[in-house]
């Protein structure tokens, strides 16, 4: 009988009360000893042949017949009214299919209380109007047709500005989100730093970060009678299908959202685009597939960045380094549409502190959404507050390691709950040591082979992790085992690259007893699968992962009972292998699974499986630690990362070889945040000026320095049955700090703000 | 992209009977700077002439007496690893090494290359600015990290090219076809001029010319230069600010020296202080930072980019001991 | 020159602006299309020829997902226009597996987990085969800088390069 759970659920640093429907049985752990053979082992990506044929469909790929391009229209202001529209050029024009704007689109409530082609414009690529054409040519031609007539607004950027009573307003209720902060206490802050025997109070500033996956956001759009398919670029098929379906006021099983393949997401692709609807009404009005692919231009004004933040750290401690207050005051301008991430998070929870308090400013302003970025909030949290430590440590005469492990969170300080588990330590042991910790010169700038002369100095620097990832319900699988002994997996997920796809046929394979080889996963596509949760917030493995496994033991024991009944032998002396069915007592007696099922036609075997709920009283987070070796050239500012040694934690590793590439991958995009990325800004007339790749720097092949990368696999036994948290963002997390930090110990002087650009680093260096 | 008519030139006369008055038609070569542009809407020319279809401009040929001699189609990696420029012109390959990236010396000629224009995130982007015929430069109280230390107003652009600076200080010669029939040749140095009301561009370069060929002379035996670029990451990055030295030596003694900046000024900026720092003089640590001081005299940097002013004092210091220094190991990216 | 530049341009027969027939070549096989002279090679072999393995990042050669190769040597599709390909080799990720047998650069990717999201491997496969072609033996400087002007925002860097060498191993095995 189905049963219905409550749950507790993490997600991207925001805790949620989830009800979680119970199907199919709920198999207990997989202790450290288990002698599993599939999961655990780097086994190739199941869609690698895909990917490297070029065969791999994305959604950019699709082309249903009779496809019309769609392309819109964005506002080349901030902050303005459209006064008036005139689109009728463009109608005439040969090839036009259709066209929409503020004047005849329905009046679809978007977000914000505007409407889906709102007269009024908050930020510079807000969408004005979409056309569908038969061609690209036609479609940009017809765009440029478009006559609108524009009453510039007052804007505002700035969100200490956009704060003040005469700010214009972005939004009607005002510019804080909320009304108010959001604000945290934990004992007694006032208390916590008149306690204190040393304080330190610096201001930390991180800039806005673009996502910039490779493939933009973008859909293709078809209806077929009432029933809608999307083809989209997404984390979150299930996401997309009940917002279009409430939008659009249609039921939900007659919208499709298939993502098959998504060149990247990173979090900026999680909820629906207005390109979305707008393709889906295209397509509507003219009764043919529409596609509307974004450019790189539209990508990196409208779909999201990473906010930028300043925050304000003070910190308290005792002289043997005890700290007793822990006080962040943050302001996050979150543009328009957009939300904050957990700035606070690591704050408030990644150390032993009695007294914390931290104030979040959300702000909106005439700017892009910010959306998630891999490790929303944390990243930006870490970098303050690990740099803070540092600072602190120096302060206290303190080794930074010594200091950290000082303040070690034994249990999680928010809740007083035990950890699941816990391997932060280790992992700072490991990868102290395989850094060279011990060599590290204790005073910033002083190192021996520092010579005065020499330009170019080293230093050691790290900094620590703390996220989630532990997933949680809903999430569920199907299992079909067919009757030549291979199995469908069938889910409700996506994958975006990180693997999600081959590490379910694992556990899948593991749980069934059948070769990899004999599992097919279905990813990618609402339609006929069990909901599977958004790629988002380091959870799919940990959501999706024991679902699956729960689908496969459900239809193992249904093939143990056809075993049992075919063999005559007891049940309980059978178990499946490999793709055969043995006898317990007499391990020589096998039978393949395909003899056994092809025995008759068409035998199917179906599981169906959920994820259960969280264990209660324990806190699942996931931790680590890494450690940056730098090069500074003080004379030309340049920033080399000669080495990085990453340590995470995130209990059972599925598969080593795509953890090692969330690692690797992580790390670059932190060493890309720590040097090089930053969205540039006209402040004069609210205009981004490097929404392109071109003077937006992402790393390159010839910016990763040697990156050592290891997960300490110690199973976490009390989260989710497979003992697996996830780990697709925590590798970011400490990238950005520890190379800061490595800066400072190298140079001798703190750099509180990134990217550490050579603009930045000489100009700090020439500022006493 | 707006829409235009393409013809294909089979020759160079094909060209310059298709070229026009105006810049309403454009040649295209490498097509590297002039698709984006079009892409971006910044120029929307009604007419492309391609030029890739008259094979005679391919050629790359050197030889002691004539020199080398570059054709309007050889692009950057047809010249950067021809072996005589890496033996005689070393200032040029390295320079060549660290531009764009491996698909773009693919694509790019070096005509071209030498004939691209601003990279001002202003001109590329929305903004009807100075340079497009508008009324003013936004860098100039905007934001210009990225712009020129010297020679700005009324445009503050930074010269993106990295082999223009070593063509300069390798005194290279530059001929230009038009469609009537003429041509002329000038020192690359003399191609580029400051953009001024009547004349909004980075060179002196016609509607209805070609840029057909770059000739460098053989250099003396005892010449030696290097190519030094600062840039915010690794590879595939504009010039910060970058310096060619091609200097005649007589043991550390600098006989004749060319010292040009790129990245730091609308057009590649000769350091003439610097040179007549150097200029008879035995290069040591000592007069290479001095020539790397005179180097910046003169310097007008805008709000944010002082830090330039920094990396032309330490690139010219470094480029210059190491192009005294025959055996000294150099990279060509600081 | 003088004479010859003189010469009336009236038999210089431009094309476009509208649609134009052209002749490509890729992959060995001989396509006609019909193309406005504004249609790079990108959108030429995604949209006309539906050979989408070849992959549009940026439009503005700052990426390099649309890496193929002309007459042997990478360059990026979305910066040169169809109607300049005719008569040229155009080479393509669609071209090098035949029959469900990967070419050894794609096993060495696959092998290597040279990709994540695997948006940007065709690019980084072709500019990985330009090498190739023309270096049986590179070192992993050379891996590194051949795919220098690729970009893959998933940080599969690392193995890229392992894939580059070991692809090139194979192969030298193989003559």
């Amino acid at each position: 009988m189905a049963k219905v759970v409550k749950t507790q659920v993490e997600f991207e640093g925001r805790m949620l009360e989830q009800a979680a429907l119970l199907q199919g049985p709920q198999p207990p752990h997989w202790p450290q000893e288990a002698s599993l053979e599939v999961v655990g082992t780097s086994a190739l990506r199941i869609d690698g042949f895909e990917r490297v044929t070029g065969r791999a469909r994305y959604s950019c790929d699709v082309h249903p017949p009779g496809m019309l391009c769609g392309r819109i229209l964005r506002s080349p202001f901030p902050h303005a009214r459209i006064v008036s529209i005139d689109a009728s050029r463009a109608e005439l024009l040969p090839g036009v299919r259709a066209l929409l704007t503020s004047t005849n689109a329905p009046a679809i409530r978007w977000k914000d209380g505007k409407l889906i082609l709102d007269s009024l414009l908050s930020f510079e690529g807000d969408e004005v109007a979409a056309v569908a054409a038969d061609d690209a040519e036609t479609a940009d031609d017809a765009l440029s047709l478009i006559n609108v007539q524009y009453e510039e607004l007052p804007f505002v950027l700035d969100p200490e500005e956009a704060l003040q009573l005469d700010a214009p307003k972005v939004h009607p209720s005002g510019n804080l989100m909320g009304g108010k902060p959001r604000v945290y206490d934990r004992g007694d802050i006032k208390r916590g730093l008149s306690e204190a025997e040393v304080t330190l109070e610096e201001s930390f500033h991180t800039q806005t970060a673009l996502h910039n996956a490779l493939e933009t956001h973008g859909s293709v759009t078809q209806w077929i009678g009432k029933e809608l398919t999307i083809w989209d670029s997404t984390q979150g098929i299930f996401a997309i299908r009940s917002e279009v379906a409430e939008i659009l006021g249609i039921p939900l099983n007659q919208v499709r959202v298939i993502a098959e393949y998504v060149g990247g997401g990173f979090g900026a692709k999680q909820e629906t685009g207005k390109y979305t609807v707008l393709a889906a009404l295209l397509s509507r009005m003219t009764g043919r597939p529409v596609q509307i692919l974004l450019s790189r231009w539209e990508e990196n004004l409208s779909t999201g960045c990473r906010h930028p933040t300043t925050q304000r750290v003070k910190l308290g401690a005792k002289r043997d380094g005890t700290l007793t207050a822990i006080d962040l005051h943050c302001v996050v301008p979150v543009g328009s549409y957009g939300y904050a991430g957990s700035v606070d998070g690591p704050a408030r929870g990644l150390y032993q502190c009695p007294n914390v308090h931290t104030g979040l400013y959300a702000v909106r302003t005439n700017e892009g959404p910010a959306r998630a970025f891999r490790a929303p909030g944390y990243a930006e949290g870490s970098f303050a507050l690990e740099c803070a430590m540092d600072l602190m440590a120096e302060k206290l005469g303190m080794d930074p390691l010594e200091l950290r492990l000082k303040n070690y969170a034994d249990k999680d300080p928010m809740t007083g709950h035990d950890y699941s588990s816990n391997k932060l330590r280790e992992a700072y042991q490991l990868a102290a040591e395989k850094i060279g910790w011990s060599s590290r010169n204790p005073r910033a700038g002083q190192t021996a082979q520092n010579a005065p002369l020499t330009t170019r100095k080293r230093g050691l620097g790290m900094a620590s992790q703390l996220w989630g990832g532990g997933g949680g319900p809903p999430a569920n699988a199907v299992v079909k085992l067919n009757p030549d002994g291979s199995a469908d997996v069938i889910t409700g997920v996506q994958d975006i690259g990180t693997g999600t796809r081959t590490g379910l046929a694992q556990v899948a394979a593991e749980a069934l007893g059948l070769p990899l080889s004999a599992i097919r996963v279905t990813a990618g596509d609402t339609r006929d699968a069990p909901f599977g949760p958004t790629s988002g917030g380091s959870q799919t493995l940990s959501s999706a992962g024991p679902a699956v496994r729960s689908a496969a033991m459900d239809a193992q024991e249904q093939l143990l009972d056809v075993a049992s009944q075919l063999t005559k032998l007891p049940r309980e002396r059978l178990e499946v292998r490999d793709g055969f069915v043995y006898d317990g007592r007499s391990p020589g007696q096998r039978k393949s699974v395909a003899e056994l099922l092809g025995a008759f036609d068409n035998l199917m075997i179906v599981g169906v499986g959920s994820r259960g709920p969280n264990p209660v009283g324990y806190s699942l987070r996931t931790f680590g630690a890494q450690f940056a070796e730098v090069e500074v050239d003080v004379e030309t500012g340049r920033v080399r990362v000669l080495k990085l040694v990453a340590v995470h934690d995130c209990g059972r590793v599925v598969n080593p070889m795509l953890v090692r590439g969330q690692l690797l991958g992580g790390i670059t995009q932190g060493i890309g945040y720590a040097l090089t990325e930053e969205r540039a800004m006209d402040r004069q007339t609210g205009r981004v000026l490097n929404p392109d790749l071109e003077e937006y720097l992402i790393p390159t092949v010839l910016d990763i320095p040697e990156i050592d990368a290891n997960v300490l696999n110690q199973v976490d036994p009390h989260t989710n049955n497979l003992g697996a948290k996830g780990i697709g963002e925590p590798p970011i997390i400490p990238t950005a700090p520890a190379i800061a930090n490595a800066v400072y110990n190298a140079t001798g002087v703190p750099f509180t703000s990134i990217p550490l650009a050579i603009h930045q680093v000489i100009r700090k260096r020439s500022v006493p | 992209m707006r829409a235009f008519e393409h013809l294909n030139a089979t020759s160079v006369e094909e060209a310059l009977a298709a070229i026009g008055e105006d810049w309403q038609t454009r040649l295209v070569a490498g097509g590297t700077d002039l698709v984006p542009l079009m892409k971006k809407d910044v120029i929307a020319p009604s007419r492309l002439v391609n030029l890739k279809t008259a094979s005679e401009l391919a050629n790359v040929d050197f030889s002691d007496e004539a020199g080398l001699t570059v054709g309007a189609l050889a692009t950057l990696d047809d010249v950067g690893r021809y072996p005589p420029v890496r033996r005689h012109y070393r200032v040029l390959a390295e320079a060549i090494s660290v531009a764009a990236s491996p698909q773009l010396r693919n694509m790019a000629t070096l005509a071209g290359n030498l004939c691209q224009t601003s990279r001002c995130w202003y001109f590329r982007n929305i903004f009807f600015c100075w340079l497009k015929g508008g009324e003013k430069c936004y860098a100039a109280d905007g934001e210009n990290r990225i712009h020129a230390i010297f020679g700005g107003g009324p445009c503050y652009s930074a010269h993106p090219s990295d082999p223009a600076p070593a063509l300069v200080a390798l005194g290279a010669e530059l001929t230009l076809y038009d469609g009537k029939g003429g041509s002329r040749s000038m020192p690359v140095e003399s191609f580029y001029a400051l953009p001024a009301d009547d004349r909004r561009r980075e060179t002196i370069l016609r509607p209805n010319e070609l840029v057909a060929r770059i000739r460098v002379a053989t250099p003396p035996q005892e010449a030696r230069g290097v190519y030094l670029k600062a840039m915010a990451r690794g590879v595939w990055a504009f010039p910060l600010a970058s310096v060619a030295v091609q200097g005649v030596w007589d043991g550390p003694m600098a006989r004749e020296i060319s010292i040009v900046l790129g990245g730091v000024a609308p057009i590649p900026w000769r350091a003439k202080q610097a040179e007549n720092v150097v200029r008879g003089q035995p290069v040591d640590g000592g007069v290479a930072r001095r020539a790397g001081e005179a180097a910046v005299a003169g310097a007008q940097p805008l709000r944010d980019n002082g830090y330039k002013m920094e990396l032309v004092r330490t690139l010219v210091e470094r480029a210059l001991v190491s192009a005294a220094a025959p055996q000294a190991r150099h990279h060509p990216v600081a | 020159m003088a004479e010859l530049a003189a010469k009336p341009p009236s038999w210089l027969v431009p094309r476009g602006p509208g649609r134009t027939a052209i002749q490509l070549v890729v992959n060995g096989a001989e396509y006609t299309l019909a193309v406005q002279p504004r249609r790079t090679l990108l959108e030429a072999l995604r949209d006309n020829l539906h050979l989408t393995g070849t992959k549009r990042g940026c439009g503005l050669g700052q990426c390099g997902a649309c890496t193929v190769l002309l007459d042997g040597k990478p360059v990026y599709s979305c910066l040169i226009l169809a109607i300049e390909c005719e008569g040229r080799r155009i080479e393509t990720i669609e071209g090098l597996e035949r029959d469900g047998q990967l070419h050894p650069i794609q096993q060495a990717f696959l092998e290597a987990d040279a990709f994540q999201c695997g948006f940007c491997t065709s690019g980084q496969i072709m500019a990985v085969k330009g090498l190739l072609d023309s270096h049986a033996e590179p070192t992993p400087e050379e891996v590194k800088r051949a795919v220098s002007g690729n970009l893959c925002r998933c940080g599969a860097y690392p193995n890229i390069v392992h894939a580059g060498l070991l692809a090139a191993e194979r192969m030298g095995r193989g003559r």
